[in-house]
């Protein structure tokens, strides 16, 4: 039932995530933070099966932070994708696979340009200016195709956000609640108020 | 098969081959991509594509891609189309009772001091090959590409006649399918390049 | 402490002595130099490899040995040293020859099969608990990239390829004939005929087809198309290009 959303814009990734826990018919917590921050500039938002992710999410967390520790620099965000996708796509055909979906958001400081990666627990994985998993990506996309701009600021990509936030809202069954959101661009990771 | 669809079709022409894909990626009847290629160059002149469950496609690709270079390096010289049909069949034959859920394509020219002769072939997914002197086809538009194919295609076709064949096959067929389409890539093989071409479909 | 010439070095073989040998290779190499003398001579159109086969009593049926063994239909052994440690080799060559086959669908071109089983023999320098290969190959064979070649491979697991050249016993001797007598131009029924009178010098009692043997590569014939006989035919076994010579032909090519 959780949602989460994803947009790039002009040197920027928002990846915005909603911070209910279900759990069977109840709410269980109001304030979950479902993107991790996975380095100076690269951010990950996840949903799925709610002992997988978190196990998963950290287990990524701790071994791109062991890669940054080993090799004095960290992973580009093309490159954090490929190796999260062949940890999801090995994990797979495992005797007991992780059941995770995931965006990666990052900001390439070589090439000066944001990235943003969808990729759901099989290990399909695409690279996209814009991007939504759970059912509040039925109504999200074709928002976004709407409305995405590549060339927009932060304000505007923001508002565009807020735009898909309270479609969700208004249409489907399930209140998701409040979202947590973050950005990551030249300057780093910030969590923004929105 | 259906869950990301896509589909491919190759061609055989007069000293050259095509192949072309669509573009999409799903989850079921959900659009996720529209930039989903499924065709990869393995040399200069043979290319490859897969249809079926995108992560499959996107881990036998590196999976190729190192048994292809481990080839080259090992051999000394560029792999043979035969030879890299040959190699994708064992290869998916390896999970014979788990298998990668793709179907493969392979399009090329044999190499230059044996004639560049066009090959095409295509297998299932546990690597049971299919040569064929004409066309094949995989994917979730293989029935109607089977039918498009038929009533288009003509032996020793030109380069650019293959490639108005091919595409108008791929178009058309994928207009049908529902799993299919969001515009194509095609590439036509011939003894001194590859012309490569991305088309509009109908965006829907 | 361990005599002989390698001193407490001579047994570990995963241990250099101070002077960067590894004496074990060394001994394994003397073997060589003791077993009977085999050489190989490349032609124009294809290769012979032939090697001396002795019998330590006339009360053996000599039939039965097999010192010129087929790996695939494109490549052919031959070997001086110990017969036991060849036969194991014979059998992982064809494995592995197999397995590309299974592969690629196709049988291997000989410099691969010579990198494969020279990485085998090189093995047996560095692991614990095994001892080098008593054996020095030559490898005759031909494929569609390279045409055909030859090669010889030592115990240390190195190899090189050759235009001609001898292993064993009489291997200074024989390379020195062979050095006189090969040009670059010599067919293969020349060839056959130098094998022979190479083998002769130094070749202890009666030279018949019973004391020596002969493999032979041919090169495949071209059709009318200029291509190479479709592979597989009615049967599906490629047409081989490395054969052994009958006890007959011997005796004709003998009797010439």
């Amino acid at each position: 039932m959780e949602c989460q959303f994803g947009l790039s814009g002009n040197g920027y990734v928002l990846l915005a995530a909603s911070t209910t826990a279900v759990r069977s018919i109840v709410k269980m917590k109001h304030d979950q933070d479902n993107i991790k921050v996975l380095g100076p500039q690269l951010i990950m938002s996840y949903s799925g099966e709610p002992g997988d992710t978190i196990q998963f999410a950290e287990y990524i967390e701790r071994n791109i932070r062991l890669y940054q520790i080993r090799n004095f620099h960290a992973l580009r965000p093309s490159s954090a994708a490929s190796w999260l996708r062949r940890q999801l796509a090995d994990s797979l055909r495992s005797r007991n696979p992780y059941a995770v979906n995931i965006l990666l958001g990052g900001y390439d400081n070589a090439t000066s340009k944001p990235h943003l990666y969808w990729m759901d627990y099989l290990g399909t994985l695409t690279n996209q200016p814009y991007a939504a998993q759970g059912y509040g990506s039925y109504f999200v996309l074709s928002l976004l195709d709407r409305y995405h701009n590549p060339e927009a600021s932060l304000e505007e990509g923001l508002e565009t956000l807020r735009r898909c936030i309270d479609e969700v809202e208004k249409r489907l069954v399930v209140s998701q609640g409040k979202y947590i959101v973050k950005v990551v661009d030249k300057d780093g990771v910030r969590v923004i108020e929105l | 098969m259906q869950y990301n669809g896509g589909s491919i079709v190759a061609m055989v022409g007069k000293n050259c081959v095509a192949i072309a894909s669509d573009l999409r990626l799903g989850n079921q009847a959900l659009t996720i991509a529209t930039d989903f290629e499924k065709v990869f160059p393995i040399t200069d002149r043979i290319y490859l594509g897969m249809a079926g469950l995108a992560t499959d496609v996107l881990t036998l690709r590196e999976r190729f891609r190192f048994r292809v270079n481990m080839y080259s390096i090992k051999e000394e010289r560029e792999i043979e189309p035969k030879t890299l049909a040959q190699l994708v069949s064992s290869t998916l034959y390896e999970r014979r009772f788990g298998p990668y859920f793709i179907e493969p394509i392979i399009a090329g020219l044999t190499d230059s001091s044996k004639g560049s002769q066009p090959f095409i072939a295509s297998a299932d997914l546990i690597g049971c090959l299919n040569f064929a002197k004409d066309f094949v086809v995989v994917g979730t538009a293989e029935d109607k590409l089977l039918g498009v194919a038929e009533g288009l295609w003509e032996p020793d076709l030109e380069p650019e006649d293959l490639f108005e064949t091919i595409s108008q096959t791929l178009l058309n067929a994928v207009d049908r399918d529902a799993f299919s389409g969001w515009g194509a890539v095609v590439h036509v093989i011939t003894p001194d390049k590859v012309i490569t071409r991305t088309l509009k479909g109908r965006m829907d | 402490m361990a005599n002989a010439d390698g001193g407490a070095y001579s047994y570990s073989l995963t241990v250099f002595s101070p002077s960067g040998k590894l004496v074990q290779i060394e001994h394994a190499l003397a073997a060589v130099a003791q077993g009977t003398t085999s050489l190989g001579i490349k032609a124009t159109n294809g290769i012979v490899i032939a090697t001396e086969k002795k019998s330590s009593s006339i009360l053996i049926d000599s039939s039965m040995l097999d010192k010129v063994s087929i790996i695939c239909p494109n490549i052919g052994f031959v070997y001086s040293g110990m017969g036991p440690d060849f036969r194991i080799l014979v059998n992982s060559a064809r494995k592995s020859a197999q397995a590309y086959w299974k592969m690629y669908g196709e049988y291997p071109p000989t410099r691969v099969l010579t990198q494969e089983i020279a990485s085998v023999m090189q093995k047996a320098t560095q692991s614990g608990g095994v001892r080098p290969y008593g054996v020095s190959l030559l490898v005759a064979g031909w494929d569609a990239n390279r045409g055909p070649s030859l090669y010889q491979v030592d115990p240390s697991g190195s190899f090189w390829a050759w235009k001609a050249s001898a292993i064993g016993k009489n291997m200074v001797n024989a390379k020195t004939f062979l050095e006189k007598r090969y040009n670059d131009d010599i067919s293969l029924e020349d060839a056959i005929h130098t094998a022979l009178l190479t083998l002769k010098e130094g070749f202890e009692g009666q030279m018949t087809e019973k004391t020596i043997e002969i493999g032979i590569i041919t090169v495949p014939e071209l059709n009318s198309f200029g291509e190479q006989e479709k592979e597989g035919g009615e049967t599906g076994r490629p047409k081989p290009a490395f054969r052994k010579l009958t006890e007959e032909e011997v005796r004709d090519y003998l009797a010439l």
